[in-house]
């Protein structure tokens, strides 16, 4: 598409800024991109007749008369009517057509197109080209239809670059994600943190303030601790994005009897060992709901237990 | 939160007959945490302070990392084994080892000045 700098003499300056979409097509787009052609012509040696049946099979208002694509004259229903009127509707074209016909050339703006409409209050005018060969038609429903399309077409296109945009953000956003996994086995205390000390040296390496990195450590720390001391072995992922920090624990029993009561701080189902270790202060599960944005618990007896906790990267929250 | 009142670690070495365990050690504490729950330590330790502790494993250094803690001073005469010690050097964690017991070395801590959780008294 060819871009004319939209500088009209009748915008001013301060206004240059606000014009839009319809208003720069206006000025972009010709004469030639907007006119019906070929254009629905007659012969000067034609009757009247039968150019008002011409305008009634193709529904329009206005015939160029014409010599091959020398523009000769115009019929217009206003022609037909007077000649029906008056009883010279057998006659040939060329008594009754206007000659002096006012045309525009194929390469005016739309702008200057509408303008010529305005001030001539026709409803058609014949299109010329640079050698006066007469190319097409335009009338104010060419105008809107060729408007249409356009601003279809930039909607589209601005909607596909948005799309391209968004697919660009995600690819990104993928780029971005690290992934840390472990697979973690009950009873195997020496291997606990290793996960969590993997996922803080990524926060560390990405620049997250010190207190959200403690709160994502403690999680996953708690989270890793609770499989190696309570169930029977599982899996616990850190999926670090931009913008938050995703902890799942999954583990495959034997399943948290009481959530909620394992929610309240100071009760603990560990056994001797984990306790003589330091763990099993009943303070995990509180632990990591303090230190999480988002947490979500699922535990049965048959499947065993689900932890999923966020961390908003983005955002202070409670300190830890 | 309240500024914590920072105190300096080397002139305390002596008083609290403390061996320096790793590489590292810190030029001052932010105050002092005593627990030998891991998961009590996680909910209330602070980063930059002292934690006293008689646990010795290796899930200590986690704990402290996972913190910030500065120094992890093992009391009653405890010290942890090498791995444990190598693993602190590489998390910038510092470890101590005092024959004073626990309730002795924070007399001492609290005498050179330092306090609890947000400088609370």
């Amino acid at each position: 598409m060819q871009m004319v700098p939209a500088t009209p003499s009748d915008v001013r300056a301060g206004e240059a800024r606000k014009i839009s979409v319809a208003q720069v097509l206006v000025y972009e787009l010709r004469v030639r991109d907007a006119m019906s052609k070929p254009p629905i012509t007659a012969a000067p040696t034609d009757t009247l007749r039968a150019v008002q049946h011409l305008m009634k099979a193709r529904r329009i208002s206005g015939v160029p008369i014409s010599d091959g694509d020398k523009l000769l004259g115009l019929i217009s229903i206003e022609d037909i009517i007077r000649a029906l009127d008056k009883g010279y509707i057998d006659d040939h074209v060329q008594q009754h057509m206007a000659r002096n016909v006012i045309t525009l050339r194929d390469h005016f703006s739309l702008v200057r197109a509408v303008a010529e409409f305005d001030r001539h209050e026709f409803g058609r005018f014949p299109v010329l080209d640079g050698n006066d060969r007469l190319i097409g038609v335009l009338t104010r429903g060419d105008i809107t239809d060729c408007l249409m399309q356009h601003l279809e077409r930039r909607a589209e296109e601005a909607l596909a670059h948005e799309a391209a945009l968004r697919a660009e953000r995600v690819a990104d956003d993928a780029a971005n994600r690290v992934v840390v996994r472990a697979h973690v086995r009950t009873g195997d205390y020496d291997s606990a943190g290793k996960l969590s000390q993997r996922m803080r040296q990524v926060l560390r390496e990405r620049g997250v303030a010190p207190e959200i990195r403690r709160r994502a450590a403690v999680v996953a720390y708690e989270a890793e601790t609770n499989i190696i001391i309570h169930s029977l072995g599982g899996e616990i992922t850190a999926t670090i994005d931009p913008d938050k920090v995703c902890i799942e624990a999954v583990d495959v029993g034997p399943g948290i009897g009481n959530v909620e009561q394992a929610m309240q701080e100071g009760w603990s189902t560990a056994g001797r060992l984990p306790r003589e270790l330091g763990f099993g202060a009943g303070m995990g599960l509180p632990n990591i709901q303090r230190c999480s944005d988002k947490l979500e618990i699922k535990s049965d007896n048959k499947s065993g237990t689900t932890l999923r906790s966020e961390i908003y990267l983005r955002k202070a929250g409670v300190s830890a | 939160m309240k500024t914590p009142i920072l105190v300096q670690l080397q002139p305390l070495m002596a008083a609290l007959r403390a061996e320096q365990l790793t590489n590292n050690r810190p030029e001052t504490l932010t105050g002092c945490y005593i627990s030998d729950l891991l998961s009590d330590v996680l909910a209330h330790a602070e980063p930059g302070m002292i934690w006293l502790t008689i646990q010795t494993h290796r899930n200590v250094v986690s704990v402290a990392a996972t913190k910030d803690i500065a120094v992890v001073l093992f009391t009653c005469g405890r010290k942890p084994y090498a791995e444990v010690i190598a693993e602190a050097d590489e998390e910038g964690l510092a470890l101590l080892t005092t024959p004073l017991t626990t309730f002795e070395a924070a007399g001492k801590l609290w005498e050179a000045g330092l306090r609890g959780k947000n400088g609370h008294e």
